[in-house]
C-alpha cells in the first residue's frame, strides 16, 4: 500500500510540474520571422515537434501548395532554429507539451493544425466560421487569437470574427 | 540637416541602383540568350502580372490576387489572409532593394502563379513593370 500511495504522489508532483508556463515560448528570431512570417503568421517553433519540422522543411518547394524555397544559407539557418526550438524541448510550456503529449507513438503531423491537440481543440467550431474569408482556415491563428504574438492561446482572448467571444 | 538629406538622397540612389544593376544583368543575360532581345518592356510585364492562370493549387490566380490592383496599397496573401505591404518601390522603399529578395520572390510567385520559373525575357518585363507602376 505504502509504495501505491508514493506513486500516486509522486506522479501528482510530475503532473503539476509538468509545465509551469502557458502559452509556447515567443518567436523572437528575426530572420524567422521575416521569412516565414511574409505569407502567414511566423508560428512558434514550440507547436510542434522537430521531426514535424524537418518533415515540412524537407518540401518547401511545394509548402501547402505554394513556392516557399529558401536561398540555402537562410534554409539551413531556419532549419536549424526551428530544430534548437521544438516543441518537445520546451515540455515546460502548457501548448508545447500538450501538442507533444497528443501525437500517438510515431507520429509526424505535417502542420500544426493536424495535431490531435490542435483537431480536439477546435473540433465544436462552425466551419463557416473556419473558412469564412476573414479567416480562411484553421491555419490562421491570429484571426481569432489575439494575444498570438505573446505565445499566449487562452480561451479568454479569443475573438472570432462575425461571431464575437468564444466560450466552449 | 543637410547631412540627414545627403544620407537620405544616397541611401534613395543606393535603392534605385540595385534594381538597375539587376535589370541590367538581367539584360546581358538576355542577349547572351537571345541576339535579337530588344530590352523589358513595361506593357508585356503588365500582361505578365495582371493575366490569370491556373496555378500551382489548381485555382486560377494572378499576381493580382495577392498583390491587388493598386501597387500603391498594401493587400493581402489570397490564400493566408495575411497581409503583405505594398510592392511599389515608390511607396514601400524596402522593395526591390536586395537582389537576393528580388530573386527569390520572382522564383516562388512565377512558380506560383505559373506553374514555372519566369525566363530573363519575363523578369525583366515585370520588374519594369512593377518598378514604374
Amino acid at each position: 500500500m505504502k509504495p501505491l500511495i508514493l506513486l500516486a504522489a509522486l506522479a501528482s508532483v510530475v503532473l503539476a510540474a509538468s509545465y509551469d508556463k502557458k502559452g509556447v515560448a515567443v518567436a523572437t528570431d528575426k530572420l524567422y520571422v521575416k521569412e516565414c512570417g511574409s505569407c502567414h503568421f511566423a508560428y512558434q517553433p514550440g507547436l510542434l515537434p522537430s521531426n514535424s519540422w524537418q518533415k515540412m522543411m524537407s518540401n518547401l518547394e511545394n509548402h501547402f501548395g505554394s513556392d516557399a524555397s529558401l536561398a540555402k544559407e537562410d534554409f539551413d539557418y531556419i532549419s536549424k532554429y526551428l530544430n534548437k526550438n521544438s516543441a518537445e524541448k520546451f515540455m515546460n510550456y502548457k501548448r508545447s507539451s500538450r501538442v507533444v503529449n497528443s501525437l500517438r507513438e510515431g507520429e509526424i503531423p505535417d502542420s500544426i493544425s493536424k495535431t490531435p491537440y490542435m483537431i480536439e481543440k477546435h473540433k465544436d467550431i462552425r466551419e463557416n466560421l473556419i473558412t469564412q474569408e476573414e479567416v480562411k482556415g484553421i491555419f490562421n491563428c491570429t484571426a481569432c487569437h489575439t494575444t498570438v504574438q505573446k505565445g499566449i492561446y487562452s480561451e479568454r482572448d479569443i475573438m472570432i470574427p462575425n461571431y464575437g467571444r468564444w466560450e466552449d | 540637416m543637410k547631412l540627414i538629406l545627403t544620407l537620405f538622397l544616397f541611401l534613395n540612389i543606393s535603392s534605385a541602383s540595385v534594381v538597375d544593376e539587376y535589370l541590367n544583368t538581367l539584360a546581358k543575360e538576355a542577349k547572351i540568350e537571345n541576339p535579337s532581345f530588344s530590352g523589358f518592356d513595361l506593357k508585356r510585364g503588365e500582361e505578365i502580372f495582371t493575366s490569370k492562370h491556373i496555378g500551382k493549387k489548381g485555382k486560377e490566380v494572378s499576381c493580382v490576387s495577392c498583390h491587388g490592383d493598386d501597387l500603391s496599397k498594401a493587400s493581402k496573401n489570397y490564400f493566408t489572409a495575411k497581409e503583405i505591404e505594398p510592392l511599389s518601390p515608390k511607396a514601400n522603399p524596402k522593395r526591390f532593394s536586395e537582389v537576393k529578395t528580388i530573386e527569390k520572390w520572382l522564383r516562388r510567385n512565377f512558380n506560383d502563379v505559373y506553374n514555372r520559373e519566369g525566363t530573363i525575357q519575363e523578369k525583366g518585363d515585370v520588374v519594369t513593370y512593377i518598378i514604374n507602376k
